[in-house]
């Protein structure tokens, strides 16, 4: 196996050719996107476009087969046992939303508990909080250690709660630290719980196995994983996901419709009402198969260096507040200039093209518990370099000295 | 600390920000110059007390933290400011929007256009609609304070 050629790598982003200056460290927000999804998503729209599962031409039903086989190789990847397990929807927020709405009242009743953790992002938050309070469930956190970690043992008591459903996120999207998912999970099963793995930021770090995890959903954006916006997959076993209400409701995920009485569909679409993102689809499918010519562990070991020079290089600044640990890090980096606002300091990296995001990133119950008023973040992406990592130390010191002036 | 004495503390650190920080952005050789004036135009305003920041005083939109005060002389129609906010850089630019608009009528007020003068600076870059700072949030509040 040849090792990891980055530059062979980030050639394939017209990005940084068209925009060269910039040392883009904003990966956790979105991902640049490689030629071959640009090629598959413009592709589509020229040679293919059509509806799907609907028309009576072969243009529809070849936009069909593009779109199904773009399902079954989502399902390959993330290794579901079935492809209709795979959900198409807008994203890991729209993904986290039916779930949180379809749980109620099938699975959760009025004085049930659910269980999430301290550090998830508003997505992970919200939709449980909207629903929750309408249905009557009681929510239950699980706290961070001082080291800002998941505290495993608060985890195991409050599962004595016996809430029936646990979510919580592979990656947390602020810290980087990856979370013992596997352990969370065979937990969260002994004590009876549904699973719910918010991938958003996990998918990109690790190819993840449905069946070796053996969670009940697992989400994710495609955006986040070189593919387009707008296209998000919700994984659910079948039996779960068959205990979900539709969030939408519309063609498609319809089997007969009256006045009297209206069936619905069989999986996968009776959770994708209406015409879905089908170029998103295919564009998600071809980043897939692109990434899967490179090998997963050489990327892993590529952003682990990156993170290793970055954090020799903070230790080096003076002043450096740093709120992610450097070990089980999937390459994200939150950190503050010691009582400097972060907004400042974003400005300050902004001045000198290096895009970073600062603020509560969707965090918020996170922060509060931090007692920061926010962080910037530094986030890697495999097409990262080590010039970026230097570049970046230096803008921070430049940074720091015109702040501390 | 009174609203009337952080009006009167205002009152000349805008004269002196008017008077030499101003050409100094202007002429400023590098990015790094204009940014170390900026920085200390935050510094010249007085902050606004902890316990005087009300909730309604607070002006939403930022990534930052601002909060804006106001006073309007009925006898002659002007309106007063006073503003703090978390952010350096951007106390700084609302500094220098201060100096624009402090004692203004609420018909100049009204008709105070923002673009021009950050654009005369070189600082239009911070007023774009999708820039968290908050400067555009600020200047919206400004205007319905006349309103
Ligand atoms: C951990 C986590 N969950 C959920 C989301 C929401 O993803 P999207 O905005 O693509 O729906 C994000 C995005 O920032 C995230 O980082």
């Amino acid at each position: 196996m040849p090792t990891f050629d980055v530059q062979q790598f980030r050639q394939q982003f017209a990005f940084f050719q068209q925009q060269p200056e910039w040392v883009y460290l904003d990966n956790a927000a979105t991902m640049h996107k490689p030629q071959a999804v640009i090629d598959a998503v413009t592709q589509f729209y020229q040679q293919y476009n059509s509806n799907v599962h609907r028309g009576a031409h072969q243009l529809s039903q070849r936009a069909t087969t593009l779109f199904e086989q773009a399902r079954s190789t989502v399902a390959s990847y993330i290794n579901a046992q079935h492809s209709h397990e795979v959900i198409f929807c807008s994203g890991a927020t729209a993904a986290l939303n039916q779930i949180a709405f379809g749980l109620m009242h099938t699975v959760l009743q009025p004085g049930d508990r659910i269980l999430l953790t301290q550090l998830e992002h508003h997505a992970n938050i919200v939709p449980w909080q909207l629903h929750c309070q309408r249905f009557g469930v009681i929510i239950d956190v699980v706290p961070l250690t001082p080291e800002h970690q998941l505290d495993m043992e608060a985890y195991q008591q409050l599962l004595q709660l016996k809430p029936k459903v646990v979510s919580f996120s592979h990656v947390s999207n602020v810290l980087g630290h990856i979370q013992p998912v596997a352990d969370m999970v065979t937990l969260a099963k002994v004590a009876g719980a549904i699973t719910v793995i918010d991938g958003a930021q996990g998918i990109v770090h690790q190819q993840p196995d449905m069946q070796q995890l053996d969670c009940d959903f697992y989400v994710f954006s495609g955006h986040k994983l070189y593919g387009p916006t707008g296209i998000g997959v919700l994984y659910g076993k079948t039996e779960q996901l068959a205990r979900l209400t539709p969030i939408f409701a519309g063609g498609e995920m319809i089997d007969s419709v009256s006045f009297i009485n209206t069936t619905f569909n069989k999986l996968p679409f009776r959770l994708e009402a209406g015409t879905p993102n089908i170029a998103g689809a295919i564009g998600l499918s071809a980043a897939i198969k692109w990434l899967q010519k490179y090998n997963n562990q050489q990327i892993v070991n590529h952003k682990s260096l990156l993170l290793k020079e970055f954090y020799n290089g903070l230790t080096a600044i003076k002043a450096i507040d740093i709120l992610s640990s450097s070990v089980h890090n999937a390459g994200i980096v939150a950190l503050n200039v010691d009582s400097e606002h972060p907004a400042d300091v974003a400005e300050l990296l902004n001045q000198q093209q290096i895009a970073v995001r600062s603020g509560q990133h969707c965090a918020m119950p996170l922060f509060s518990y931090l007692a920061r008023p926010g962080a910037i973040r530094c986030s890697f992406a495999a097409y990262n370099t080590l010039d970026d990592v230097n570049r970046c130390l230096l803008a921070l010191e430049q940074a720091v000295e015109i702040l501390t002036a | 600390m009174t609203l009337e004495q952080l009006l009167a503390d205002t009152k000349p650190a805008l004269l002196d920000i008017q008077q030499r920080d101003l050409t100094e952005i202007e002429q400023a050789k590098d990015w790094q110059a204009k940014y170390r004036v900026l920085m200390q135009l935050g510094k010249k305003l007085p902050a606004i007390p902890e316990k005087m920041k009300q909730p309604e005083l607070l002006v939403k939109g930022c990534e930052s933290r601002a909060w804006l005060m106001h006073y309007h002389d009925k006898t002659t129609d002007k309106h007063y400011f006073v503003l703090d906010s978390e952010a350096r850089i951007v106390k700084g630019l609302m500094a220098i929007m201060l100096c624009l608009v402090n004692g203004m009528t609420t018909a100049e007020l009204c008709q105070f256009d923002l673009c021009h003068k950050f654009d005369q600076l070189n600082l239009k870059p911070y007023l774009s609609q999708s820039r968290g700072n908050g400067l555009t949030a600020m200047v919206n509040r400004i205007k319905h304070c006349c309103g």
